[in-house]
């Protein structure tokens, strides 16, 4: 881990973050921005996809996974930034760690929605009501992502010095 | 600025800064507040503008009503947040943008949950009209706004 921080410390983009005052609070308010492009179209989704709002076709709230994916990867490319900037304090951070956890099981909800869910919803009727698979899977979804932000926000003051 | 001073120095603003829970508390729930609040607004903002045209306007009419549930989450966060610092927010430049970008944005909200209730099932599924597109544009700004200096908030 040390030589991998240490590499990250030897980037321009290390550089970039840290050898510029706006850099990082530019950073911070693209990764609020993306969280909320992220956020508010997964509560949408996975809010249909529990069962909420049938008036509006499964087909056409799929079409907000842009909105998601674009959040995500302006997530990704600023968070990648803050990890660049300061790796050891992230690496040793278990709110971080946690963060990176709960990221992962999120992933794997994700891909159990495209290879289970979704083939799933696509025999049913647009507006008739899921099955419990769909249910749980949005409910995961939210409880995963709404998870990642809380660590995320608590990254400062949890954990921090290596505990 | 007395009134600040009491608020300030009340057992509840000094439980928010100085506790161990008080202050991560307060600033976890501001994130989930604004992540519901700005993320659903800005969704039915797009929608307005004509993205996403197969969801139906009504359709996003109660994702509206939750939005609200976020901004309620972000008052009383946010007056946590604010009585812990009050004699110093008050005088913030950035501070003060932002609640009247909030408060610009929140005005937006609700107009625009009032129209989509009212009038959008006489509208055309491609896009709302275009007054109701200005407030939509004017929204993105004030939500977007109010994100940034909210996040240069904690630098000042």
């Amino acid at each position: 881990m040390d030589a991998i921080a240490d590499w990250m410390q030897s980037t321009w983009i290390n550089h970039l973050v840290i050898g510029y005052a706006w850099t990082w609070p530019t950073l911070e308010s693209l990764h609020f921005l993306g969280l909320c492009l992220l956020m508010g179209a997964l509560l949408i989704m996975d809010l249909r996809l529990i069962g909420f709002q049938r008036i509006i076709p499964l087909s056409a709230v799929h079409s907000l996974m842009p909105v998601a994916v674009i959040g995500f990867v302006i997530n990704l490319v600023t968070g990648l930034g803050f990890l660049f900037g300061d790796p050891n304090t992230y690496f040793i951070n278990s709110a971080f760690q946690i963060k990176m956890v709960l990221v992962l099981l999120a992933g794997l909800n994700f891909v159990l929605y495209y290879v289970k869910v979704d083939p799933l919803l696509a025999r049913g009727a647009p507006t008739a009501a899921t099955p419990m698979l769909a249910k749980a899977v949005g409910a995961a979804s939210l409880i995963f992502w709404f998870g990642v932000l809380t660590y995320g926000r608590l990254l400062p003051y949890l954990g921090t010095g290596g505990g | 600025m007395g009134l600040l001073v009491w608020l300030e120095a009340t057992s509840f603003a000094d439980w928010v800064r100085s506790s161990t829970i008080g202050y991560p508390m307060m600033i976890a729930s501001h994130a989930i507040g604004m992540a519901i609040m700005v993320g659903l607004a800005l969704a039915l903002d797009m929608r307005l503008l004509g993205r996403f045209q197969s969801i139906p306007y009504a359709g996003l009419h109660r994702f509206l009503g939750i939005a609200w549930i976020g901004f309620g989450i972000n008052f009383l966060s946010g007056a946590a947040l604010f009585a812990a610092q009050a004699t110093s927010y008050v005088t913030d430049v950035i501070f003060l943008s932002k609640i009247g970008l909030v408060l610009a944005g929140s005005v937006t909200a609700a107009l625009l949950q009032t129209a989509v209730g009212r009038d959008s099932s006489r509208w055309a599924p491609a896009a709302a009209p275009a007054n109701v597109r200005l407030i939509a544009i004017a929204s993105i700004v004030f939500w977007v706004g109010a994100i940034v200096t909210g996040r240069l908030t904690a630098y000042l």
